[in-house]
């Protein structure tokens, strides 16, 4: 049975990728929600093990690295993320879970393990960096489409695909003051965004670097942020992806925070 | 030098483990110098100009148990974590402490157990504690050590349920390890016997409960979330983990008194933060009325909490902590005049504020307590700097300060310490 729903799922995932965007007539709201959907909805649940580079100027690297699971219970709704740390030593077996809602601030919880502490994390700041890289927690886990105002400019060819070039300007104070993004209107992902700050100068860009087809969906599993002003990036690299697991819930519990799932964390 | 050998030759051995050892397991861990010298020399105390000097090896690996058998269907993980530690300020040969060393497995879908020695945390308070009555170390927190040492192991077995309505957790303690407290050599502190604060002349020692079946601590744990509320209750039967009673006043025994405590507490978003509060009832068993002079009375507690995250990777925090001592009067009754006595009430403020720079690599933190009814209080300032994944810098400063020499803080105050740490991680 659980076969079938996936097959159905994933075809439905195709037919509306390829069939009900005929492209041209797509306002840019739509384009930019059917990126919001394919980029940080795909399928119904998804495992991945992350590698984040985090490198400054002069070329020093660090490095986390996580397995992380996230479950939807509705298209662009409420999420739940896991997400165990492996790597650096000092941070390894802390695990780190976030309940996201559309609506109002995430709840998010840090465990310590040598304290054997579960901490509540306030979230009521999203442009925070997500652990000392230059991804904010909002660009982690996704900013709803109707929170700017969004302009078609043009459609222009990057990295041999062909892009919707949409400006995005925030309705309320944010992070940036306009955000430029190239959309592929093959896919529906994000394949550049730029960023702009209160001096409206480019201060971060966003670049796919891979895209993989896993289990049917298309899948960046190479992306970058650079944060121009000081020379620091971040380069991802999704190690493993895979899609329509069947998580259960209670995974996204403290008893998990406090035990990590074995059976979902293979070193 | 003989620290520098020993630590040698325990990475050397860590890489000579058999290629199979490897295999079952990581090991990861870290190395790490530690200095903190004295603000203001203390002649009380067995070095005057520091109180800080060693050398730290912790090891530390979990191994997942492979299989078709029945502990690897249970999702069994077994846990070590120990500490080689040098430490100069005793001209100790070198020590070992296992800090961790258990069997965490799921015979049910609705159960875990976890047995062995373990640290166990629970409660909301920041650096202040109700309901978490499990051992702490406050020599380590004075002198600077990591939060990690705040925190002592117990040898535990602890189930928790998984029902639907409510989540459980049972830990069962049978041995007492009761709070690392100064005890003069290296932090000198207020000793009643001494008549004031007192280094190595104190002469005062704590017995503890022997260990028999009557002797068993339990800790019991309630809790669940209402949307994005979390509320618990606990109960906790045991000790109180200070020696807080006397035993003998002649021969300066001290001893800790039999202790049931219950207790609740909410955390949640609150005002654009997180908020928590907690209360806990201390029922004193062996001195239920307050009027025996010698025995702890019964206290009630209660906690408010705050934390905000401003924006730019700056987090601010406050608590306020309520602690009555109940049956006063009956105590004040039993009193003769030459005793020592404590108030009725104490209030106490924390606050803390975090600030992290360069990619998060470098932290800045404060946390001060302050207590208004006590006129005394405790900063902690530190600043560390991730220089690499590997290298960790840390320095900072302890300073208890306070009015009387017999408040909580104000004992502490001749312990003022700058301290530094350097740790390698692997």
């Amino acid at each position: 049975m659980r076969y079938v729903k996936v097959l159905i799922v994933i075809a439905l995932g195709i037919i509306w990728t390829k069939v009900s965007f005929p492209s041209n007539r797509l306002t840019p709201e739509e384009i930019v929600r059917a990126c919001y959907a394919n980029f940080y909805y795909a399928g119904e649940d998804m495992q991945a093990k992350v590698l984040m580079e985090l490198i400054n100027k002069v070329g020093q690297k660090r490095i986390r690295e996580l397995t992380m699971l996230r479950k939807d219970y509705a298209d662009g709704g409420n999420q739940k993320y896991y997400m165990y740390f492996h790597r650096p030593a000092d941070v390894k077996d802390t695990t780190f879970m976030v309940y996201k809602y559309p609506e109002r601030n995430d709840d998010r919880w840090l465990f310590l393990p040598s304290l054997d502490l579960v901490k509540r994390i306030d979230s009521n700041d999203k442009f925070s960096s997500f652990v000392g890289s230059d991804f904010t927690y909002e660009d982690i886990s996704g900013r709803k489409p109707q929170e700017d105002s969004h302009t078609m400019l043009k459609k222009e060819m990057i990295n041999n695909r062909t892009c919707f070039v949409i400006e995005s300007l925030p309705k309320e104070t944010s992070e940036y003051t306009k955000r430029v993004s190239w959309i592929d209107e093959a896919n529906f992902l994000p394949i550049k965004e730029e960023f702009y700050d209160r001096q409206n100068e480019l201060y971060r860009i966003f670049e796919a670097l891979e895209i993989k087809d896993i289990d049917g969906i298309q899948t960046i599993t190479k992306r970058m942020m650079k944060n121009v002003k000081t020379g620091h990036r971040t380069e991802v690299t999704f190690q493993e992806v895979k899609y329509n697991l069947s998580i259960t819930d209670d995974i996204f519990t403290e008893r998990y925070l406090r035990k990590a799932p074995q059976q979902w964390l293979k070193e | 030098m003989k620290g520098a050998l020993v630590i040698a030759v325990v990475i050397l051995s860590i890489y000579a483990l058999p290629a199979q050892a490897a295999e079952l397991a990581q090991w990861h861990g870290f190395v790490e110098q530690d200095y903190g010298g004295r603000i203001s020399r203390d002649q009380l105390t067995k070095h005057q100009d520091y109180n800080m000097l060693e050398q730290r090896v912790q090891l530390k690996t979990r191994y997942g148990i492979p299989g078709e058998n029945l502990l690897s269907r249970w999702n069994s993980v077994v846990t070590y974590k120990g500490d080689f530690l040098l430490d100069e300020y005793f001209d100790t040969t070198g020590s070992y402490e296992l800090r961790e060393f258990n069997l965490a497995f799921n015979p049910t879908m609705m159960m875990d157990i976890k047995v062995g020695r373990q640290v166990l945390t629970w409660g909301t308070g920041d650096y202040l504690f109700i309901n978490d009555l499990f051992p702490k170390d406050y020599v380590s927190f004075y002198i600077g050590r990591d939060d990690e040492y705040l925190k002592k192991p117990s040898d535990a077995l602890r189930i928790s349920l998984y029902p639907k309505a409510v989540n459980i957790d049972f830990a069962l303690i049978p041995h007492f390890t009761p709070n690392t407290m100064p005890e003069g050599d290296r932090l000198s502190f207020f000793d009643s016997f001494q008549g004031g604060i007192a280094g190595r002349a104190s002469e005062r020692n704590a017995v503890k409960p022997a260990w028999q079946a009557e002797n068993m601590q339990y800790a019991l744990r309630f809790y669940r979330t209402f949307g994005s509320t979390e509320g618990a209750l606990y109960y906790y039967r045991g000790f109180d983990p200070l020696p807080r009673s006397y035993l003998d006043e002649a021969n300066r025994q001290l001893f800790y008194e039999r202790l049931d405590a219950y207790g609740a507490s909410v955390r949640g978003p609150f005002a654009g933060g997180i908020g928590n509060a907690e209360m806990g009832y201390y029922r004193s068993r062996q001195d239920a009325e307050g009027n025996n002079r010698l025995i702890e009375n019964s206290m009630l507690k209660w906690l408010i909490g705050y934390e905000k995250d401003m924006g730019n990777d700056f987090k601010v925090g406050a608590q306020y902590l309520f602690e009555q001592k109940l049956n006063y009067a009956a105590y004040k009754e039993a009193l003769l005049s030459s005793d020592y006595f404590w108030d009725e009430y104490r209030h106490l403020l924390t606050q803390r504020i975090t600030k992290l720079y360069k990619n998060q690599t470098v932290m800045v933190g404060l946390f001060n307590f302050w207590s208004p009814s006590d006129k005394d209080g405790y900063v902690r300032a530190s600043c560390a700097y991730d220089i690499t994944d590997q290298w960790k810098l840390t320095f900072g400063v302890n300073i208890p300060w306070g009015e009387d020499s017999i408040t909580d803080f104000g004992m502490m105050k001749k312990n003022k310490n700058a301290f530094v740490r350097v740790r390698y991680s692997f």
